[in-house]
């Protein structure tokens, strides 16, 4: 048995913050909070998808009249999809969640984009990632933002799976990162002189503190020599990674929110139909819902995750088997906490008059809403700070409604 | 404060110091840096035995061809046998190749040159992370980048326009004009790919002030530049394909181009890179690279109006930049990258690794050479690469080369010559008082001051 106040056999990190002569305190407090416990104990997962993923493919509208001649050659055969609900169907590749929709834990919302209009992948990724209406608009995260009005006993609330912080989560909030593969942490000796020579540093000083955190949490779960993949560019390697994701989230200590990133969406030629490219990465995308499920057991319940990309691609097919830059796509949110089961959105039609500058699937809801949806109803934040705060300028786009379980 | 400049031309301009540099540069930074704009650099030893991109293209032809071979064989071990090694003699040839690039920038007496050809391959990124282009990367490095630095901006977007490893990458090889000949015939179209990424990130930005239509028309122009896949060109590995060219005029910001063949886009790339956005741009990226993160209007503005003055000549440019006082203030302004980070531990230890630990290195700390994950290239800016995790890693490889080197070096001397001008207090004592010429070393390495320039 281990007792807490013991200097020998403490954690690093709470070594590392008292040596930094904040919060040694707390951080000394012996007793653990428990998953029942406080509000600010939900977490958020929200995986970007890099690249601009054709929401058309994972979620066909083979209900609408247009949707074959839209589509043309890039059309799915009946076979390479599940309906859903007589209109729209999911293909193939998302098998876990479709089961994660049966059981009303996933939900999808289509015809969905940022306030962004234009066609560049980075502004487009700036702005669904600092949450502002429009490129640059704000400096820091929205996510990070949101940390700073959650209340939460986390030594490090925020986690990039990953070596390095996405736009979404950076800001004022130190918040850490990890992914598989790496060392660890270097021996006590030279982490006390490093800890004195970052002093001075605010950049490395903040980033060894939350590295020491994830560590301690990582370590203590013996996920230390987890084998992965930091791109997460296959199935098995988000599946390894996911089993350490989930044990850091589970930490009563550990993050509150957490981002993934995931490449590999820009399909501007060949990129398949029922089988291919995209249909494989759809699968890796599918691996992350399922395998979080699995990773976070009874802590499924007090989680939504999120998958959103920067904008959707044209309605039809290019002159080299794939798709240009459009506008709207679909977004997927499964959890616990989610009220799921269908496809939620108004469907704007794929009629070409019906189409977004007549090429793109138009955007009938702001990613916004669905956003706002997770920090009001999920994660509790009062309306002050969401409008306020974290997403400024926002006050047109209300939440969506019934995407959260009420409890 | 000479020593200082030194400090800021070694790591600002150049990958870090190697021993006797600081001294040898500190009498006179600005003109150190100056001689290296000289073409003598364009020609490489280390690079000089490695393929051309015609040779690259038609070593892949004859490995396509002997791979489909085994593949209607119908013999499924030969099929097998064939594809491993397939794969394997591409792994050690992109190995090799990127370990012969960083050890150009190693050894370079030239290290500013070779930070130049750095940054302008990045701003004109074409990624392995892509099959078709995978072969050609280093190629286009060496054949559509390196020749052009010292030339003007407009000879770098032609050459790089051109180069088979863009067209393949960003899709132009396969897109086909929908009126041409061939585009009636087999029902194929236009891909917007290129044409959107020259405009957005190759010249105007993305603010520089053109719309979808012009990346349509741009993409028209486009039609018919391919990669030369069969030889049947100039050897240069590019091909203008008449046949697929969309035929009629086409409309670019304004002005109409008529159509002419291959022509037609090259006039339009040379009228792109005299536009006013296009000297803003490349401002504000040189200004990010060399100066800030963040940097000021004044210098961007000062850097654009040298871009206009010299039309787009680059040697005139880059000496506004070494001009500037901005770039000599500020000495630890920008946080290195993975890559200027393992090159500067290198240069500054004399290490010399197998090219398979060097690509580890690389590895380990995500960034793969000639690898970034978008046609947007490398990020220019730390926040994007210091995240908890990727310094674990940089700790784990100061401390990998200490142990590896400490035998061979005298902590006091790399100190002295590379962060002495710029080391805390804090670290210089730290260092001094550190138990073993390994830990001193590792300090040294992991300190702030030789992870930033």
């Amino acid at each position: 048995m281990t007792n807490t106040f013991d200097t020998a056999h403490l954690p690093r990190r709470f070594f590392l913050q008292s040596m930094a002569g904040a919060a040694a305190f707390t951080a000394l407090s012996p007793f653990r909070v428990s998953f029942a416990a406080a509000p600010g104990d939900q977490r958020f997962v929200f995986i970007i998808l890099r690249g601009a993923m054709d929401g058309l493919a994972a979620v066909p509208a083979y209900g609408d009249r247009a949707y074959a001649q839209a589509r043309g050659s890039m059309a799915l055969s009946k076979s390479a999809y599940t309906p859903i609900d007589g209109f729209y169907g999911l293909h193939n590749s998302f098998s876990g969640f479709q089961s994660l929709m049966q059981k009303k834990e996933a939900v999808i919302i289509h015809a969905v984009a940022t306030p962004y209009r234009e066609r560049s992948h980075f502004d487009a990724q700036n702005v669904l990632e600092c949450g502002a209406a429009r490129p640059h608009g704000l400096r820091d995260g929205w996510l990070n933002r949101a940390l700073s009005v959650i209340d939460t006993k986390s030594d490090t609330p925020g986690l990039a799976v990953g070596q390095t912080i996405p736009l979404a989560l950076q800001g004022k909030i130190a918040v850490g990162s990890w992914s598989p593969s790496g060392k660890g942490i270097p021996p006590d000796a030279l982490m006390l002189t490093l800890e004195k020579l970052y002093a001075q540093d605010t950049v490395f000083h903040s980033a060894l503190s939350q590295a020491v955190n994830i560590h301690d949490i990582v370590d203590g779960n013996n996920m230390g020599k987890t084998r992965g993949n930091a791109n997460l560019r296959n199935r098995q390697a988000m599946a390894d990674t996911i089993k350490a994701v989930g044990k850091i989230l589970s930490d009563p200590k550990g993050p509150r929110i957490a981002t993934l990133e995931l490449g590999g969406w820009d399909t501007h030629a060949q990129q398949g139909t029922d089988a291919g490219v995209l249909a494989n990465n759809f699968a890796t995308l599918d691996e992350a819902f399922k395998g979080l499920k699995e990773a976070l057991g009874p802590l499924w319940e007090k989680t939504v995750v999120l998958a959103a990309t920067e904008f959707g691609r044209t309605v039809s097919v290019n002159g080299t088997g794939g798709t240009d830059h459009g506008t709207a796509s679909c977004a997927f949110m499964a959890g616990g906490a989610v009220n799921g089961g269908g496809v939620v959105g108004t469907w704007p039609g794929l009629d070409k008059t019906q189409q977004y500058e007549g090429r793109d699937l138009k955007p009938t809801t702001d990613l916004r809403q669905v956003a706002k949806a997770v920090l009001q109803n999920h994660l509790q934040l009062p309306l002050r700070d969401v409008e306020q705060h974290i997403f400024p300028d926002s006050l047109q786009m209300r939440p969506l409604d019934n995407l959260i379980r009420k409890t | 404060m000479s020593s200082l400049h030194a400090f800021i031309a070694a790591n600002r301009f150049g990958f870090g110091a190697a021993p006797g540099d600081l001294q040898k540069i500190a009498p006179d930074p600005v003109g150190w840096a100056t001689r290296q704009l000289d073409a003598r650099y364009v020609q490489n030893a280390l690079l000089a035995r490695l393929p051309s991109t015609a040779s690259t293209i038609k070593d892949s032809m004859g490995l396509m061809q002997r791979v489909k071979k085994a593949k209607d064989s119908g013999d499924a071990e030969a099929q097998r046998k064939m594809q491993r090694e397939t794969i394997k003699g591409l792994r050690d040839d992109y190995i090799g190749e990127a370990a012969a690039r960083t050890r150009a920038a190693i050894i370079s007496p030239a290290p500013f040159f070779e930070r130049l050809v750095q940054f302008w391959s990045n701003h004109f990124t074409v990624s392995a992370t892509k099959r078709q282009s995978l072969p050609l990367v280093a190629a286009f490095e060496r054949d559509a980048i390196r020749p052009h630095i010292l030339g003007s901006f407009s000879d770098l977007l032609r050459a790089s326009s051109r180069h088979p490893a863009m067209l393949l990458y960003l899709d132009n090889a396969r897109s086909i004009g929908p009126n041409s000949m061939a585009g009636k015939r087999r029902n194929k179209g236009l891909n917007e790919n290129l044409a959107r990424e020259i405009l957005e990130l190759h010249s105007l930005g993305v603010s520089g002030g053109y719309t979808q239509s012009d990346v349509i028309a741009l993409a028209k122009m486009l039609t018919g530049w391919t990669a030369d896949a069969e030889a049947k060109g100039d050897g240069s590995g590019f091909l203008f394909i008449n046949l697929i060219h969309e035929p009629g005029d086409k409309t670019l910001l304004g002005k109409t181009y008529h159509n002419n063949g291959v022509q037609e886009a090259e006039t339009a790339l040379a009228d792109i890179a005299r536009h006013p956005s296009t000297a803003t741009f490349i401002a504000t990226k040189l200004a990010r690279h060399f100066v800030a993160d963040e940097p000021s209007a004044v210098t961007i503005n000062t850097l654009a109006a040298a871009f206009k003055r010299y039309d787009g000549q680059l040697i005139p440019l880059y000496k506004t930049l070494l001009s500037l006082p901005e770039v000599w203030q500020n000495p630890l302004g920008k946080i290195k990258t993975p890559n200027d980070y393992i090159i500067s531990l290198a240069r500054a230890t004399g290490i010399d690794v197998e090219d398979s630990m060097l690509a580890a290195a690389y590895k380990s700390l995500n960034q793969i050479p000639f690898a970034a994950s978008s046609p947007a290239g490398w990020s220019d800016q730390g926040k994007d690469w210091m995240g908890g995790e990727a310094l674990l890693r940089r700790i784990d490889l100061a401390q990998t080369v200490a142990t590896a080197m400490h035998t061979k070096l005298s902590p006091q001397d790399v100190f002295a010559q590379t962060i002495g001008p710029v080391a805390s207090p804090t670290t210089a004592e730290a260092v001094r008082r550190a138990g073993s010429a390994a830990e001193a070393l590792t300090l040294i390495f992991a300190s702030p001051e030789f992870q930033r320039r």
